[in-house]
This record gives C-alpha cells, structure tokens and sequence, in this order.
C-alpha cells in the first residue's frame, strides 16, 4: 500500500520537474510562500491567542487571497488551457493580477489597523 | 325587529345625555360693579364721553352730573365731523333733557354721507345720529348702500355695524336680506371646545354681533336664528373675561349684557347657589339665585325643583316642590323632607317665561349631619378566654379613669357605634380611625376601625402580631378616636383612653434613624476598561519572524529555478511601471501608518492610472515580442 503511494508520488514529483514549464514553477513557489505565511500566522493564532482579532483575520485573508489570485494567474497562464482563455493573454492575466491584487490590499490595509 | 329597538334605544340615550349646555361663565355682581366702574372713568373726549354715557344707560344707571356731562358734549362738538355728531348724538339720547343744536348743513352732510361710497361704519353713524337727533332719512336708500357696503366688503365688523343700522330704520323698509345675514354671520363664529362661540377677531366683535342681532330681531320681530346652545355658548365667551381693557370692549359687553336681558325672544337665566350648596339642621334653607346676565334677579320666574335623587341610593327624595320667593332669593326648606346625610342630585327647573334660555339646571347639593359616638366600649379579653373580659363603657367627651394594660397574652378590645345626633341613624363615615401615640418616643401608630353588618364598629389590638408597627416597644400608649367625613359636621378627635402595651423581646429603643435621603452619596468611581491581556513582547517578535521567513524561501527558491532577470529591457515603459507599481506598495504602507481610505484613494487614483499606462505599454511590448519570437511552448 505504502509502496504505492510512494511511487505515485515519486513519479508525480518526476513529471513535475520535467514537463512544467519554469514559469509556471515560479508561480508555484510564490504559492508555497504565500501558503507557508498563512499558516505560520493560524499558528500564532493558536498558540498565543487572538487578541488583535482584526489583524490576524485581515492577515489571514490576504494569504488566502494572494493565493486565489495566483491560482487564477497560473491557470490562466498555463499554455495546456491556452483553448479555454482565447480571449485572455498571458500579458493581460497578469495585468489582472496586479490589479486584484491592489484591491486586496486596499482592504488588507484598510482592515489590520 | 329588536336590532331596531336596540338601536333606537342607543339613540336616545346619546341625546338624552347632550343635556342643555348651562353657563359655565357669568358676571356676579361683583363683575358688574367693576363694569360699572370703569364706565364711570371720567371722560377726556367726546368718544369716551360716548362709551361711558350710553353704556352706563346700558346697565340701567344714569350718569352723575348730566347737565355738566351735556356741555362737555356740546363743547367738544365738531359738526364738521360724522363721528362727532354721531358721538353727540347717541350721548344726548342717553341724557335726559340734552339737545344738541342742529343746523341744515349738519343734517345735509349727515344724508350726504349715506351713500355707497362712505364705509359702513360712516353710514352706520349717519343713521344712528340722524335717527337720534329726529331727523328724517331715506331707509330704502340707506338699505341699498348697506348690502352695496356688504357684497364689497364681506367683513365681520361691516356686517355688524349693517345690522345696527338696519335696527334704527323705518320697518316698512326692506330689511330681508340684512336679516338674512344674522344667520350667516352666525355660521363664521368659532365654536371652542363646545362651551364657547366666538369669532376670531375677538371678544368685542362678538359682543356686538349679540347686541346688533338682537336689535335688529326685535326691531322686525323676528326670532334670531340662533340656538339655546349658540346663546349658551356665546353667553360663555362673552362673559368670561372679567376685566376689561379698554372702553369700547367694556361699552361691548354692557350692551351685549343689556340686549341679552332685555329682548323680546332669548333671556339667558343664570342658576347659582347663594354661598355652598349644603344644607343641613342649623342651615336648613337651600337659597338659589335666579338672576339674568345683568345679575338682575328675575322675579317673575318660578322655580321647581323637577327631581331630587341621592347619588348613593339612586332614590328620588323630592318630586315637583316649588320654591318660594324671598328678599330677592328663591329658597326650599330640604330639612323638611328630612334627607339622611349624603349628597343630592337636584334638578331645577325654571319657568314663567317663555324667552327663558337654559331653565333646567342640575345642582349637586350636600346635606350634613352632627354625628355622635354611641356604646363606646373597651375591654382587655384574655387570648384563651379563661378570664372574663372586664368591659368600661366611655362616654364622650370624658376620657376612661384607669388605664388598660395589654401583654403578650391579652387582646385589648373596642366597640363603638357611630350615629346621626338627631335621627339616631347609623352612619359611617370615610374616616374611622385609631391612634397609638407613644408620648415618650413621640411614636404614633393608625389602625382604621371597620364596621361589621350591623354597623357596629370594632377595633382589636394583639400585641403579639401588631409588634412590628411598633418597633416592640413597650410603653404607656394614648389612644385617640378620629372620625371625620365630608358631610360631618363635627369631626371628632377624642382621647378615649391609655394603653400600657407590652412586647415580648423588647429591643433598645432605637432612635429613629434621621433620612440619609439628603446626605451626600458615596462617590462611585469610574472603571476604565482594561485593556486586553498581551502576549509578552518575545513571542510576538519570534512569530514575526517566523511569519516573514518564506519570503527568503521564495527568494532562494526562485534563484534555483532561475528567474528570467536578464530579459529585463530598460525600456521607458518598464521602468516607470516598476517605478508606479513599487510606488503603490509604498501608498499602501504609508496608508497603513498615517492615511485615511478616502486621501489613499485620491493617491491610489493617480499613481493607479499612471501605473496602468505604463504597465500597458511595457506588457503590449512584451506580448509582442513573445509572438513575434515564440517563446511560448
């Protein structure tokens, strides 16, 4: 059983690091980052308290936010589904990208106090 | 079938209880004399002269020195003016053995002036003085300037002073239509609260309007259109001011008063008690006063007393029994009916005169009585009843020899019978109570007697359960009776006796504790709320850290998997995007630190836009290049 997990995720970890292309690795480690942050930051609150309730919600919600969005980029990026966003280059995913992501820290800010 | 009698039942009883509206407000004879005074002020001109002369006449009074009053009159005359002659005039009618001379041109100028042109209140003064002075006039021509006057100015006084002039005309004259306006004026009149009527410009316009429209009735003989309510009402608004401000508001309300006593269709009769309306032995008489506005008794009245309930019993005590006439009052002998004591409903009904307005009166008349304290007896009864109760009967107003001595095992007892002095009828009255007063501590206590069935009073004290009305303490104790009742004429405040009263567990006699209902309070002091419990300082820091270390793992991460910097063109548009988007990041950490939502805005705006266009350009650039070099796999 564990055997076959293992090679699963051996070969996974192998068709990874092959066919990806490197932006879209890039991507992908912005995500273990942003991913890394939130949960340090669940991890105090946890253990210490929530006594700046505001700050850590808008903390938080800027984590799982900056990673939405960068899901939506790489998504929209990814040249397998180059089909499904005709309309939607790669310049122009990044473009909303940026610009979501001013809105999301209009809030973020706005909220942590 | 019964939904009809019920509802008709329902009718009825709605107009059965809108009874005649009677005077809430009348002169007194007091109100006249002031009235009479201010009329007597000596006059400084011919208008005042006026107002004083023919209002005092109003009341039926002449004035003091007529001769010297008829040269003041001829003195001050401007036979010039249409007001002075009609000043003159009306003062001259008012005064015996007063002529005022009068010329052709005054008697030209007087017709001149009864014309369409002149206002109403000039024609009215031309007529009155061509009238009072015997002069002949034209009443067709004075009729048409008159409703030519009206249908130009539609106005309450205009119209008033039409109906006086109207009353002084010959009465071949067509008067009609002027009588018509009675009815409409008397439409404008407001009517306050159902108890007074009145018109807006006030008390003197409305006291004219009364005086005019009576003047004219009579004059045609013909009843005014105005309902008994109407006149009760108006009687109200007219006489409730009881002072008066000027000499024409006083002259208003002395001919108003004057023609409401004197017409020959409505006389208001004014119904009051004379002093309190009780009666009782030594005050057997009930005196009523039957008078007009003028407070001028009315003798030729009789007045009967229609039903006399007591509002207890609801029974009818008298039925039809006259009053008789005495020095100006009407008085009836009730104690002849020997009425027990209590309150009356009496209606009164008044006749002998067909114009009299408001003759049924409701009056509420209170009879009293002498009350006296029968069969007073006190005794101390053992609890368990082995000893005999000792009774002492105690007359009134004498107080018991011995005093009564009452512990924990006795019950001090007291019976009383409270009768009317002359019939020897039980009463009870509101106020039966018994008083302990401790002379020593200044301590009283009140108990309430009740009557049992019989109406025999009792009163009963048990030491044991009545302690803690008096603190337990013991002592020697007065005891008081009082009795007292609004239709009593003797209250009673009598000592019946002392009573040595003996608690069981007798604590210090605690002195009364002043009231601290005055005293400052204990200053309450304010609790701020406590801020939050914080994490020490360490541990905040380290997760800081610990927080912000994936970006170093990001960096390192991306320089493994060899971030594309080279491809970074220094062209314009990239530069000033990285600049814009670098500034942007920047406005949020200053918005965190200083900036309010609305000025991050106003700045995010700016650099937002200059950033877009720079971003637009850089990545236009870049999405050209890639399709042209086909970076894309």
């Amino acid at each position: 059983m564990s055997n076959s997990v293992f090679s699963v995720i051996s070969r996974f970890v192998e068709e990874y690091r092959s066919s990806t292309p490197n932006k879209l690795k890039m991507i992908d480690a912005y995500l273990l980052y942003i991913l890394l942050t939130g949960v340090f930051q669940f991890l105090y609150c946890v253990l210490v308290g929530t006594f700046p309730f505001n700050s850590f919600l808008s903390g938080f919600i800027s984590c799982v936010g900056s990673f939405i969005l960068a899901v939506c980029l790489r998504i929209q990026i990814n040249p397998q589904n180059k089909r499904d966003f005709l309309t939607v280059s790669p310049e122009r995913a990044f473009a909303d990208f940026l610009f979501a992501h001013t809105v999301l820290h209009l809030v973020v800010v706005n909220f942590v106090g | 079938m019964a939904h009809l009698c019920l509802f008709s039942l329902l009718v009825l009883s709605l107009v059965l209880e809108t009874q005649a509206l009677t005077p809430t407000h009348h002169l007194t004879t007091t109100d006249v004399a002031r009235l009479q005074t201010l009329l007597s002020q000596p006059f400084t001109d011919l208008k005042s002269a006026y107002y004083s002369v023919v209002g005092l006449s109003k009341l039926g009074i002449s004035v003091a020195d007529a001769a010297e009053t008829c040269r003041f009159i001829k003195s001050n005359l401007d036979p010039s003016s249409v007001e002075s002659l009609f000043f003159a005039a009306e003062a001259s009618q008012a005064l015996p053995g007063c002529e005022i001379p009068v010329s052709n041109d005054t008697r030209d100028l007087l017709l001149a002036t009864v014309s369409e042109d002149s206002t109403a209140s000039q024609i009215h003064q031309s007529v009155s003085a061509l009238s009072s002075l015997g002069l002949p006039l034209a009443s067709q021509e004075v009729v048409s300037a008159l409703k030519a006057r009206i249908s130009k100015e539609d106005n309450v006084l205009t119209i008033i002073l039409a109906l006086q002039t109207a009353s002084r005309l010959s009465q071949q004259a067509e008067l009609g239509e002027i009588l018509e306006e009675i009815e409409d004026l008397a439409a404008r009149l407001d009517d306050l609260g159902g108890v007074y009527l009145q018109f807006e410009e006030g008390l003197e316009a409305t006291a004219l309007f009364v005086s005019a429209a009576y003047a004219l009735s009579d004059h045609v003989d013909m009843e005014p259109p105005l309902k008994e309510d109407q006149v009760i009402q108006l009687v109200n608004s007219i006489f409730s001011k009881k002072s008066w401000d000027s000499l024409s508001e006083a002259f208003s309300v002395a001919s108003a008063a004057e023609s409401l006593s004197n017409n020959r269709f409505h006389v208001p009769v004014i119904v009051s008690a004379q002093g309190p309306a009780a009666i009782s032995h030594s005050q057997p008489f009930l005196r009523l006063q039957v008078t007009n506005v003028l407070c001028k008794p009315l003798s030729s009245a009789s007045v009967l007393v229609e039903s006399a309930t007591a509002t207890s019993s609801k029974s009818a005590i008298l039925s039809q029994a006259p009053f008789t006439l005495r020095d100006g009052v009407f008085e009836l002998n009730f104690m002849a009916s020997q009425p027990a004591s209590g309150y009356y409903q009496f209606s009164v009904a008044i006749a002998g005169d067909s114009r009299f307005v408001a003759n049924h009166v409701e009056l509420k008349v209170k009879v009293s009585t002498r009350v006296s304290i029968n069969n007073m007896d006190l005794s101390v009864v053992d609890k368990d009843q082995s000893i005999g109760p000792k009774t002492t009967r105690v007359e009134y107003p004498a107080k018991a020899k011995a005093s009564f001595m009452a512990d924990s095992h006795q019950i001090f007892a007291m019976t009383f019978q409270l009768v009317d002095e002359t019939t020897g009828v039980e009463l009870t009255p509101h106020q039966t109570f018994v008083r302990l007063h401790n002379q020593k501590t200044g301590q009283e206590v009140v108990f309430v007697a009740e009557p049992d069935s019989k109406n025999l009073y009792k009163f009963e004290l048990d030491t044991t359960e009545r302690k803690t009305e008096f603190d337990s303490i013991s002592g020697t104790y007065a005891l008081y009776l009082m009795v007292g009742d609004a239709t009593l004429e003797n209250p009673i405040l009598w000592n019946v006796a002392d009573v040595v009263l003996k608690f069981l567990d007798e604590e210090a006699p605690s002195t009364i504790q002043a009231k601290t209902l005055y005293t400052p309070k204990p200053e309450i002091q304010h609790l701020f709320r406590e801020p939050e419990k914080k994490p020490p300082t360490v541990v905040s820091n380290a997760f800081t850290a610990l927080v912000l270390s994936p970006f170093l793992l990001l960096l390192i991460l991306w320089f493994k998997l060899g971030a594309n910097i080279s491809n970074f063109t220094l062209s314009p548009s990239t530069v000033l995007f990285h600049i814009g988007h670098a500034a942007m990041l920047g406005l949020m950490y200053v918005y965190w630190t200083h900036l309010n939502m609305f000025q991050t805005l106003k700045y995010l705006a700016i650099i937002g836009s200059f950033t877009f266009l720079a971003g637009n350009r850089m990545l236009a650039q870049k999405a050209v290049k890639s399709t042209s070099s086909g970076l894309y796999t």
